[in-house]
């Protein structure tokens, strides 16, 4: 029994007059494990290790989804609806790789600069964009490509390709094509019923549930796909970080209503 | 030995648990603050003005952006582009001297981005493209662009307010010169600093206000002189008019009696000459 007592003291120690100093000692470790490298990311990411760009741009969104065609009322719904979405796959892209150090402008600014652009959308993505770098200062563009929507009874599905190119080089720094599919809840009697999350966005929005869902998918999208990519210069870990990168260059991702996220690695884009 | 593990469960869970918990709430506490609210682009805004490109719209994004502003500089996360943001929002706004000033504290604090602010510049200010370090129109009052900033949070106002007005209960903003290239950006005030300008406002204020009034009265003073002088001038005038009718009457009359008189000798001479006829007349009869 007295050996339970200096137990029971002992772990009373440990959660009164040490505590601080073991939730010290643990942070610093957690810190220290965070900053081990490792050649992984390295090796994934040969290309923006090389290159080491400090700003990018956003071009602007390459839409190539089919729309309804105006007939009904239905139709125009759906297309707006379509059309927010899109538009939030362009804003939220810029989100993790400001996180990740990068320098981007906003829309606002973007939308000026691709006003005083020439190019089409396909030859800005294939051609030569090495004026970017000498006269805006851009070291890289990252081009998204919205392929297409599609939806079945209760999911939701996106195609998109992101393409990241160096405006010096004009070599492909990153190239990922995913189809990202959100799977929706139903009742017992097959009818969707919407995430707190959802209407909530809605809510904040001022949009549909629907649209509020499609928006939270391409969200989510951006941020899986861009959220091991090298930090830029404003966090300077070009050379001391390293990451197992979270997928490859070709997957579908399926997005549970649980907020859990499966991989699936594909060959080709489909 | 139950008692003393009765104590030790009991103090487990009264007076070391209470710190317990808050050890441990500080730590998600901290953990919560590293991974951080991230205050950046109002992605709800700008999808309303995207959608909905209205002036209204546009005001409600520059709203916000100046409201992610001044959250960024407060939690001192200020993310890239959001100078260039507001200034260009401001830009389509009209306002393009304080549009100006967002972009060359967008230059300043990132210099990488200064090919494209100067690009953004060319579309939207031409005239402006070659002023880096000022704007023409309000470099007399340091405190206007900040009080525009705050009040912009509050009120529909499409013009900058000429006055200043700096609240001292919340941040507020001013441009601080400095003196190596003479850029100016905004930064945030400390209490004591805000309380000082406040004060010094007030006082700049209660100048202004003498200054009218002296000026009011001057002015006052100065009608009620010309009034006075305006009604003797027309009392001199009046009089005048008056003396020289009198005169003017007075010659009159005088000419009407010499007339008079003349007249009356006229008659007199022609009686006389018609009494010597009829006498010569009457001398010829008795001949």
């Amino acid at each position: 029994m007295k050996l339970k007592n200096e137990n029971q003291n002992a772990i009373c120690k440990l959660l009164t007059g040490h505590v601080s100093r073991f939730l010290v000692f643990h942070f610093v470790f957690l810190i220290l494990l965070s900053a081990c490298s490792s050649q992984k990311k390295l090796d994934a990411y040969t290309d923006i290790y090389s290159e080491r760009p400090q700003v990018i741009y956003i071009a602007p969104l390459n839409d190539l989804s089919m729309r309804h065609a105006l007939r009904t009322v239905d139709d125009s719904i759906y297309n707006l609806s379509l059309n927010i979405a899109a538009k939030h796959l362009y804003l939220s892209a810029a989100d993790p790789l400001i996180r990740h150090g990068y320098y981007l402008l906003g829309p606002l600014a973007s939308a000026q600069i691709a006003a005083t652009e020439w190019r089409t959308g396909k030859q800005l993505r294939n051609g030569d964009i090495g004026d970017y770098y000498t006269e805006l200062g851009i070291d890289a563009v990252l081009f998204i490509t919205l392929h297409g929507w599609n939806a079945t009874y209760n999911t939701w599905t996106v195609e998109v390709e992101y393409v990241l190119r160096s405006a010096r080089t004009g070599n492909e720094l990153l190239h990922v094509s995913v189809k990202a599919m959100k799977m929706l809840t139903t009742d017992f009697k097959g009818y969707l019923l919407p995430l707190r999350e959802d209407v909530d966005f809605a809510r904040r929005y001022g949009c549909d549930v629907e649209t509020a869902q499609r928006c939270r998918l391409v969200e989510t999208l951006n941020q899986y796909v861009l959220k091991d990519i090298p930090s830029g210069l404003k966090a300077r870990q070009h050379t001391t970080e390293g990451y197992i990168p979270s997928h490859p260059e070709y997957f579908n991702l399926k997005i549970h209503p649980d907020g859990s996220v499966q991989m699936l690695k594909t060959e080709l884009y489909e | 030995m139950k008692n003393e593990n009765q104590k030790t469960s009991h103090k487990l869970l009264t007076g070391h648990v209470s710190r317990f918990f808050i050890f441990h709430f500080s730590f998600f506490i901290l953990l919560a603050s590293c991974s951080g609210e991230y205050v950046g682009v109002p992605r709800a805004d700008v999808l309303r003005y995207q959608t909905v490109s209205t002036y209204g719209a546009l005001h409600e994004l520059a709203t916000s952006y100046a409201r992610s502003l001044n959250d960024a500089v407060r939690v001192d996360t200020l993310h890239p582009g959001m100078y260039a943001e507001y200034g260009v929002a401001l830009a389509l706004m009209g306002h393009t001297g304080t549009a100006c000033r967002m972009l060359n504290a967008e230059m300043k604090t990132f210099p990488e981005s200064r090919g494209m602010v100067q690009r953004i510049k060319k579309r939207l200010m031409p005239d402006m493209l070659v002023d880096t370090l000022a704007t023409p129109h309000d470099t007399a009052n340091l405190a206007q662009l900040a009080s525009w900033a705050y009040d912009s949070l509050t009120a529909l106002k499409p013009l900058p307010p000429l006055a200043p007005v700096i609240d001292s209960t919340d941040t507020a903003w001013v441009l601080q010169q400095t003196p190596v290239d003479s850029i100016e950006y905004p930064i945030r005030l400390t209490a004591t600093q805000k309380r000082e300008l406040l004060e010094k406002q007030q006082a700049e204020e209660a100048t202004r206000q003498q200054r009218i009034a002296d000026s009011l009265a001057a002015v006052k003073q100065a009608a009620l002189d010309a009034r006075k002088q305006a009604q003797a001038d027309r009392e001199r005038e009046k009089q005048e008019k008056e003396q020289a009718r009198k005169a003017e009457q007075k010659a009159r009359e005088q000419q009407r009696e010499e007339e008079r008189k003349q007249k009356a000798a006229q008659r007199e001479e022609e009686r006389k000459r018609k009494a010597a006829e009829r006498e010569e007349s009457k001398k010829n009869k008795k001949k």
